[in-house]
């Protein structure tokens, strides 16, 4: 069976029992209780001696369920939980959710329940997410069984990026603070302990799900390594595939005698190993949300050549460093402008503002002179990226200057990458930026970094064209 | 001649000498300075290779030979003095006489390494005594093509020596060719490999040439 229909019943379930249903507020079965309650019709709470919770009739014993019950989510403690999905399995449930703690994580002792949930897998093919998994959410359905706060409402709007984690607060922080901003997301996976599903199976999963255009990834740990790069080769000629690698370990467990050895450190291996099968890496938790969002919403560009409009000097003094800074993968150039752009940006703009790369509007801009200056960069044929430094101090700039901006990006077929800031409103603009399909960031960096991500992705998509086979 | 044989072949079990590692290189077309070996049992009976020569001793158990004064340059007319000066600084060790490849132009490291998650991967980089100082390397998996290689040298910060770079004229294509060989290599070994080097690999003559070689298998 393809991994597409095996994992139907967990992203897009019938009916689900959720063993541990608890009517303690202090209990994950609780948390996850009341947000399933809203969003999925055939819910059916277990619980050993209750009568009832939420107002939902409760099942005490699994084997009470009805037939056909797509998904089971499990919250009991690890000790009772392997006997929870026996039954479950049992019962021919197909795909079950482990959230319980307590296995592999806390010692040997876990990781033989870990094993006993590898023989029940193995008797009775039922595919299991966790243990030790924050579960998944899914804003198109509203299908949560993510129990901490994690910035929901702010999410649910949905977008194209399956973020696939193997530690739940780290996937949950940093989307949390992605969400402040803006973030498009089309499914969260939380893989846990993945005595079953591994990332290679969602990397599958999200290659083939016509909703999702970036695939982003936090690992400490990749099962089956090679194998996860070959799939993800195949992934990425269709859709962006970026991964926050995390717990550098050692190359060899050998003694290391040799130069190679010794120049392998800590993870030169990953990188190379990376780039070779298309895969773009992130370092942090900022970093692999800036880089999923860009990938995710912005136009691939044709090459490498970056205009930058700023109102403040210093500004696009900042941002030109950032451009021209030396960087091994990719390499970012500062466009040179044709003498008809620079002859139309003089008309637009004010005597003593710069024509040239980066152009400068100003403090005495407007809204109509930043949207002229975007239009007219944009279309100069050596430009491929374009940086836009937004302000809001600037006396003659309306808050429509978001919204006139945005249009004119999206006009064109080339990346317009923003950068806003505005004290403690910086979010808010932040946001509306997103909310009108237009990446921003708060800082010059971050802004510049995006292109990287954006020119490194053209250049994957470029390899893929030039390469012999395998 | 196919890995297997190889393996079975070696002198001692398992570790291999640079010359069965350059023996090695050669069936996969990577040339290797002309040379001869002598055992410690033969009498040196005068050689038809082209002075200057190299002498090194050749000893699996003897991983960095220049540090013990296992490698002596340069050597014309006193090559039976040296050779006798060597096999009384490492009885029992094999010895290697090779021609000197007068090259000139930097030197590159290649080497290749099992990595516990991903399986074996090669290294390529700015080789010679200084190579882990620079830690100019770059690495991908095994196998690799030819496109791929060359992606990786441009990588480098000393990629431009390979493209014309003051005038110099070094095979980038070439270069990219031998890691497509050590790629296919270590992927042959499979199970049997665990670490290589290939240090200093320079160009001389329209070749790259593997000037030295170690592997340890597993």
């Amino acid at each position: 069976m393809n991994i597409t229909k095996e994992l139907q019943p967990l992203f897009y379930p019938d009916s689900v029992a959720l063993i541990g249903a608890s009517a303690n507020p202090a209990k994950v079965g609780n948390r996850i209780l009341k947000v399933l309650q809203k969003t999925v019709k055939n819910l059916y709470p277990v619980h050993p001696v209750d009568k009832e919770v939420l107002g939902l009739p409760v099942i005490n014993r699994i084997e009470d369920l009805p037939d056909n019950i797509s998904l089971a989510v499990i919250t009991i403690a690890a000790k009772y939980a392997v006997g929870a999905v026996r039954s479950c399995a049992e019962k021919g449930i197909k795909v079950i959710v482990i959230v319980s703690g307590g296995f592999g994580e806390v010692g040997d002792e876990g990781s033989a329940l870990e094993d006993e949930l590898r023989e029940i897998h193995d008797k009775f093919g039922t595919r299991m997410l966790g243990p030790n998994s924050l579960g998944i959410f899914l804003p198109e359905t509203g299908l949560d069984t993510i129990f901490v706060e994690h910035g929901d409402k702010a999410l649910s709007g949905g977008g194209g990026i399956a973020f696939i984690t193997q530690s739940g607060s780290v996937g949950t922080e940093a989307l949390g603070l992605a969400s402040n901003a803006g973030y498009g997301m089309r499914a969260f996976v939380g893989l846990g302990n993945k005595v079953d599903l591994t990332e290679t199976d969602f990397l599958e999963y999200f290659a083939m799900d016509s909703a999702t255009n970036c695939l982003a990834f936090y690992s400490e740990s990749i099962d089956d390594g090679k194998l996860f790069l070959e799939r993800a080769r195949e992934a990425s000629k269709k859709k962006a595939v970026v991964i926050l690698k995390a717990g550098r370990t050692e190359a060899g467990q050998t003694a290391v005698s040799s130069h190679t050895g010794k120049l392998a450190g800590s993870d030169n291996v990953v990188n190379g190993a990376f780039r070779q099968y298309g895969i773009q890496r992130a370092y942090d938790e900022e970093e692999i949300c800036d880089a999923s969002k860009s990938l995710s919403m912005l136009k691939i560009p044709k090459g490498n050549r970056v205009a930058v409009i700023s109102a403040a000097g210093g500004y696009g003094v900042m941002c030109t460093d950032y451009i021209e800074q030396k960087d091994s993968r990719i390499k970012l150039h500062l466009a040179e402008f044709s003498d008809k752009t620079t002859t139309k940006l003089k008309e637009i703009n004010l005597p003593f503002a710069s024509a040239n790369n980066p152009v400068d509007v100003t403090a005495s801009a407007d809204d109509e002179i930043y949207v002229d200056t975007l239009d007219t960069v944009l279309n100069d044929s050596g430009v491929d990226i374009v940086i836009c430094l937004t302000f809001f101090t600037i006396p003659a700039v309306t808050k429509d200057l978001v919204k006139k901006i945005s249009e004119k990006a999206l006009e064109y077929d080339k990346p317009v990458i923003t950068f806003a800031q505005y004290g403690p409103f910086t979010n808010k603009y932040l946001k509306e930026f997103y909310d009108r399909g237009v990446v921003a960031f708060s800082s010059v960096y971050r802004t510049v970094r995006a292109a990287r991500f954006l020119v490194e992705r053209a250049d994957i998509l470029k390899t893929f064209g030039e390469d012999d086979e395998y | 001649m196919s890995i297997n044989k190889w393996i079975d072949g070696l002198n001692i079990s398992g570790k291999p000498d640079e010359w069965e590692v350059k023996e090695l290189f050669r069936s996969y077309n990577i040339s290797t300075p002309s040379g001869e070996l002598i055992k410690p049992s033969d009498e040196f009976k005068g050689t038809n290779l082209k002075k200057p020569l190299v002498v090194k001793v050749c000893d699996p158990e003897i991983l960095h030979k220049t540090d013990i004064g296992g490698v002596e340059l340069n050597v014309q007319e006193n090559l039976e003095a040296v050779i006798s000066k060597m096999k009384i600084l490492f009885p029992g060790s094999n010895l290697l006489i090779e021609e000197m490849v007068p090259y000139s132009g930097i030197e590159f490291i290649i080497g290749a390494l099992v990595d516990p998650d991903f399986g074996p991967a090669i290294m390529v980089g700015a080789g010679g005594i200084l190579t882990e100082l620079y830690k100019d390397v770059k690495f991908r998996l095994a196998p690799i093509t030819k496109s791929e290689a060359i992606r990786m040298l441009k990588e480098l910060t000393v990629a431009e020596i390979l493209q014309g770079y003051r005038g110099s004229q070094m095979d980038i294509s070439l270069l990219a060719e031998l890691i497509v060989s050590i790629g296919a290599l270590v992927s042959d070994l499979g199970n049997d490999f665990n670490q290589l080097d290939m240090n200093p690999v320079v160009f001389f003559e329209g070749k790259w040439i593997a000037l030295d070689g170690m592997a340890i298998l597993k």
